[in-house]
């Protein structure tokens, strides 16, 4: 007979070296930090995965519209020609955008004393169908959450440092987050499970919630920074700290002028590989005019010359990207990294995914909450109910915007329609159970998908579109819907090996 | 006119090094005896050799952020195929679980406390020291200044979690305002240039 011998005791790793009660305190500024921001960053990642889709979601607004592969000069002074006829008096800046592969579109942005974005064809004619409300709803949601903007933009950038916070207390507040990184255990206790999905999310998936977080934040409080940059810095002059970024505008000159000609200006980009891809003119009918030529070239983050012209098209200022110095890249590429645009299809596929995901960890971290409360014998119905009303309010609110956006062509119905649909389920939160909620909140939205690409097929273009990302985002509202109205349907999964219960 | 580089295939590369890389790890992670550490090294390895090609082929900061972004997705997708099915038992609560969080006696007044010090408090302690950075570190003025940019949200963010955990709540009021006055009074003494 042999005697086995002891096993090898594992040395304990660096995290489970933490004292308990360290552990326990940083959990309770952990919880607090979730329950207090959890339905902001909830609503702000839920918005930013579907914002990654924005000129996707664009282009299928605008499917009766032409697909604009190439420009010519000629038609680019065409279109703003037109589009400053468009805004009438009082434009203060256009801003065109010229067509990619990602985009298709000549789209024109006039800012005058009501702001307009339209569309021109391949010959510079401005075309019906630039109104992009529910693109602009999307997108101006997730920015500044339809806030005044600078509030708004400092309250998202808030929240991005929240969750920051809350992923670096997470790590610590967690000494077995990476000795369990491998489990994921499903079907038992509702907190396992969602204990499980929540620590293994913000392990495998953190320096993807890091660089969002941080990009996020940045972006949002850059504002503020300046601002007390400024104050501190420069005698409150923060336009010396934008200075240092931003080419100076020429000299205003008020007095009236022809629409600014952009033609010259062409003639005088070098022919160097790059593609244009912006032009930005400020006050384009008076003597005072400028334009701002932006060139990109291919496989940087932060790869774009910037060329600034006046209105006898001589160049006052030009900056190579290659020039760059490391604070100057960053800032460039910190919106493409923020929000996916820097990889094509694939990278924005991955974005939506993981932004799931971490909208996903905002959620069960409530739900963990909520279950342990239950454990304890402490349930909370009536927070169960307002955060199921929150998880699904959402998703319907934003799709009845879809839809709403679609049918009247306007952006405030589409804010309309999301505040509604939120309001109505927090109200409802009041007498119905959280499990009805939520089963009423996943039908509700997969109906409103359904009715989004319905409206879209009856409103906008629908079988007859000539871009086939219009069929695309329709076959993925509609594959999303059904999952969503079918998915509670399903039979339940076989049941496993019976387990022996421990004793 | 040159488009970006296809990520495709440096993408699905990326994707199988990642997979493989993090399936080792997880052996490691099974094995309860030494031959655990070479799949640990085996596995962080191959992890690693894995970014080479996409920073290579897509550009060095774009190749990277493409990379970064796909390990997540290769890893999870490993960790989500290893799932295991637990039969729901009528005394869940036995589960081995995470620590509870602690429960310290408060008042309303350090509770209120230990909120403006997470919040504004927090908020101008970190911006003095983004603003500190600015003004004393070396290099290039746009440099300096977006790192001290980048600087605040982290400040800040640390702050957060480290007030709403400390016990010791006028502890940490009296740090972060020392380090709000020491970071301003260096920076405006400094001024920028």
């Amino acid at each position: 007979m042999t005697t086995a011998a002891p096993k090898p005791k594992k040395p304990k790793d660096l995290m489970s070296r933490i004292p308990a009660g360290f552990v326990r305190a940083v959990l309770r500024g952990h919880s607090s930090l979730g329950l207090a921001f959890a339905a902001l960053i909830y609503l702000v990642c839920l918005s930013g995965s579907i914002a990654v889709f924005a000129h996707e979601f664009q282009r299928w607004e605008s499917a009766t519209a032409p697909q604009v592969t190439g420009v010519t000069p000629d038609a680019v002074q065409t279109a703003f020609e037109g589009a400053i006829a468009e805004g009438g008096p009082g434009v203060e800046h256009v801003y065109i955008t010229l067509p990619s592969a990602d985009f298709p579109r000549l789209l024109l942005y006039v800012d005058a004393g009501e702001d307009r974005q339209l569309l021109a064809d391949a010959k510079g004619q401005i075309v019906p169908g630039g109104d992009g409300a529910w693109t602009g709803f999307i997108t101006r949601l997730h920015i500044n959450l339809h806030l005044p903007r600078t509030w708004g933009g400092f309250l998202v950038g808030l929240i991005g440092v929240a969750l920051l916070s809350a992923l670096i207390s997470g790590i610590l507040a967690h000494p077995r987050i990476f000795r369990d990184a491998f489990h994921l255990r499903l079907g038992g206790s509702k907190r396992l499970q969602e204990a499980d999905l929540h620590n293994r999310l913000g392990v495998w998936a953190l320096p993807f919630h890091i660089i969002i977080s941080l990009t996020g934040a940045f972006l949002g409080l850059t504002t503020i920074i300046v601002g007390v940059l400024g104050m501190a810095m420069f005698n409150g002059d923060v336009n010396k700290v934008y200075a240092l970024f931003i080419p100076a505008p020429p000299v205003d000159d008020p007095r009236p002028a022809p629409v600014l000609d952009l033609r010259p200006m062409y003639a005088k980009l070098p022919q160097d590989g790059g593609k244009l891809e912006y032009i930005f003119t400020g006050h384009p009918t008076e003597m005072g005019a400028a334009a701002l030529f932006n060139v990109r070239h291919p496989d940087r983050l932060a790869g774009t010359d910037s060329y600034a012209f006046r209105r006898d098209a001589t160049i006052y200022n030009e900056k190579r990207a290659a020039t760059n110095n490391f604070g100057e890249d960053i800032l460039a590429s910190a919106g493409a990294v923020h929000f996916g645009w820097f990889g094509g299809g694939l990278i924005k596929i991955v974005y939506f995914a993981l932004g799931l995901g971490l909208t996903y960890l905002a959620a069960s971290g409530v739900n963990i909450w909520l279950a342990r409360r239950r454990d304890k014998g402490r349930p909370a119905p009536a927070w169960e109910r307002a955060w199921a009303a929150t998880v699904w309010g959402q998703p319907a609110g934003i799709a009845a915007a879809a839809v709403a956006g679609l049918a009247i062509a306007s952006t405030p119905a589409a804010i309309a329609a999301w505040l509604v649909v939120s309001l109505t389920f927090l109200a409802a939160a009041i007498r119905l159970p959280a499990g009805t909620l939520s089963r009423i909140g996943r039908l509700a939205t997969g109906a409103l998908l359904l009715l989004a690409a319905a409206t879209h097929l009856a409103l906008r273009g629908g079988i007859g579109s000539a871009d086939a990302m219009a069929w695309i985002v329709n076959a993925a509202l509609i594959a999303g819907g059904l999952f969503l109205i079918l998915w509670p349907l399903r039979r339940p999964a076989a049941a496993p090996a019976a387990q022996p219960a421990p004793a | 006119m040159m488009e970006d580089s296809s990520p495709l295939l440096p993408a699905l590369l990326m994707v199988i090094g990642v997979g493989t890389g993090v399936w080792m790890l997880r052996q490691s992670w099974g094995a309860r005896d030494a031959h655990g550490r070479g799949w640990v090294i085996g596995g962080w390895l191959l992890i690693a050799a894995s970014f080479i090609r996409p920073i290579w082929a897509l550009g060095t900061a774009r190749g990277a952020f493409i990379a970064l972004a796909l390990f997540s997705i290769a890893a999870l997708a490993v960790i989500a195929s290893g799932y295991s099915i637990k039969v729901a038992r009528a005394r869940a609560t036995r589960e081995s679980l995470a620590p509870e969080p602690s429960d310290r006696a408060t008042t309303k007044g350090r509770e209120t406390l230990r909120w403006l010090l997470a919040g504004p408090i927090g908020m101008i302690a970190a911006m003095g020291v983004g603003i500190a950075w600015a003004a004393l570190a070396p290099g290039e003025q746009q440099t300096r200044l977006v790192i001290g940019g980048l600087i605040v949200p982290v400040a800040w963010g640390a702050c957060m979690a480290w007030t709403l955990a400390d016990n010791r709540i006028l502890r940490a009021t009296a740090a972060l305002v020392g380090v709000a006055l020491v970071s301003f009074s260096a920076a405006i003494l400094k001024g920028f240039a």
